[in-house]
């Protein structure tokens, strides 16, 4: 167990130039994303005058008193405001937590008509963690090296729990081409409906071409899900990190959804860039020429 | 490794919440998920799809292999409107009474995005798997919408009801 927390929380990296700006990086990427979801969905609310499936907090609060044109605007503008001060001031980082719950409200609100995204869940993970840390670590080191482990271990719980979920929900025969045919006709409506037209690509002819290779490409699906958790063990991060963005990438290409955050955060938290950042420190002297704290 | 201690109780104490909550809502409780997505393989879907009508033609409300409406459809995204907010309100509204339908035509802008004299077609899209392994996808029109006036398909409900303005 603690080698699994010594692996997750990164406490052995080295408290040098390129480990500060790494953490930062990764405080700005989620305090960036946590701005953006707040003037994205606070915008879409006003459209919305009727619940058609609670989602998390809209199950305890009637969120139909935040619709209208004012209260979502409103709610965006405290979120900005809390989440710049949290970033910008160590003094108040301590309002990520309420920062995340505005989030958490925000998408109950949002996302009451039936629609049940997850492209955002790495985001409300990192934002959390930040929030967990800076209220329950007195040092700010300690405080952005746990939200780091904390979103690593969520995201690597998150994927190895959705393999269970499709051998739970389907059994072994998961994997058979015949499911992703219909997947892809699925996702080519959805394509359809938000375009107005679509066209196959590559590896959706592929896929439909013969069962077998359909197959194969759901085996390889779920077998890189099920291996997700050991992105938990730093040595095989990289790694997992290359295979999930691959995932991803086949995702998009055969059914048409793309996770942007995930791809941007996975890039930032899977490979250790501060290795990077401390051979540019190195040669360019960038701690002088820039001012980088925990 | 006492050091260690405070990362494993906070660590421990949310994966406990996190289980308590998507054990207790179906799965789901942002960011906490159990993230189920095609977790059914083979089971039968439900979308939607809009099209556009200069004229309202006798065959209007006969179910169609999606193929054949294509040509027609509309881009939401080219109108502003969430496509899966869209397919949602087709796919898991149960009862469609009042309040929902002006939510629906509230949520498609209808007054504004339809012009003059054109119809929206708002059609339920259903797959579903054969006994072959085939996938077949079917249109089947729910409502006839225009600027002011939303028209329920009499085929599938009840014709006394058929018709508000929104």
């Amino acid at each position: 167990m603690n080698s699994l927390i010594k692996n997750l929380f990164t406490l052995d990296d080295p408290d040098s130039f390129g480990v500060k700006a790494y953490l930062r990086l990764f405080e700005l990427f989620t305090a960036t994303y946590t701005i953006i979801y707040a003037w994205k969905w606070g915008s879409y609310i006003p459209r919305i005058s009727d619940v058609v499936l609670p989602l998390g907090l809209a199950h305890y609060i009637d969120v139909s008193i935040f619709f209208g044109d004012v209260m979502p605007w409103v709610l965006a503008s405290i979120l900005t405001l809390v989440t710049l001060a949290a970033f910008l001031f160590r003094k108040y980082s301590w309002l990520y937590l309420p920062a995340f719950f505005l989030l958490q409200l925000l998408y109950a609100i949002r996302f009451s008509l039936g629609e049940i995204p997850h492209s955002s869940n790495l985001v409300g993970f990192s934002l959390l963690g930040l929030g967990l840390g800076f209220a329950f670590f007195d040092k700010n080191r300690q405080a952005l090296h746990f939200a780091y482990g904390f979103v690593i271990f969520f995201a690597g719980l998150g994927y190895t729990t959705a393999a269970f979920c499709k051998l739970i929900g389907t059994g072994f025969h998961w994997v058979d081409g015949a499911h992703l045919w219909l997947w892809i006709a699925e996702k080519s409506t959805d394509v359809l409906s938000a375009e107005g037209s679509y066209n196959l690509n590559l590896l959706q002819m592929i896929a439909l071409d013969k069962r077998i290779y359909a197959t194969l490409i759901l085996l390889t699906g779920i077998v890189t899900e099920f291996f997700a958790f050991l992105i938990w063990w730093k040595k095989a991060r990289p790694f997992v990190t290359l295979a999930l963005i691959g995932m991803h990438i086949g995702i998009y290409l055969a059914m048409n959804i793309f996770f942007l955050p995930y791809m941007i955060e996975f890039v930032i938290i899977g490979f250790p860039l501060y290795i990077l950042f401390d051979k540019l420190n190195k040669k360019f002297n960038l701690e002088h020429r820039l001012s980088v704290s925990y | 490794m006492a050091k260690y201690t405070k990362y494993k109780r906070i660590l421990l104490s949310v994966l406990a919440i996190n289980a308590l909550l998507v054990s207790t809502h179906e799965g789901e409780f942002w960011p906490f998920s159990i993230f189920p997505m095609f977790s059914q393989g083979g089971h039968p879907w439900t979308r939607g799809v809009v099209q556009e009508l200069d004229t309202i033609t006798p065959d209007v409300w006969d179910v169609k292999p999606l193929e054949e409406v294509r040509p027609g459809v509309i881009s939401l995204d080219a109108h502003g409107i969430d496509q899966i907010d869209y397919a949602n309100f087709m796919s898991k509204t149960k009862v469609w009474d009042q309040k929902r339908l002006r939510a629906l035509a509230g949520m498609l802008q209808a007054s504004k995005n339809i012009s003059g004299g054109k119809y929206w077609l708002l059609t339920r899209v259903e797959g579903f798997l054969t006994e072959e392994d085939s996938v077949v996808v079917n249109a089947i029109p729910m409502f006839l919408v225009s600027a002011d006036t939303l028209i329920k398909n009499p085929n599938i409900f009840n014709p006394q009801k058929d018709e508000f303005t929104h």
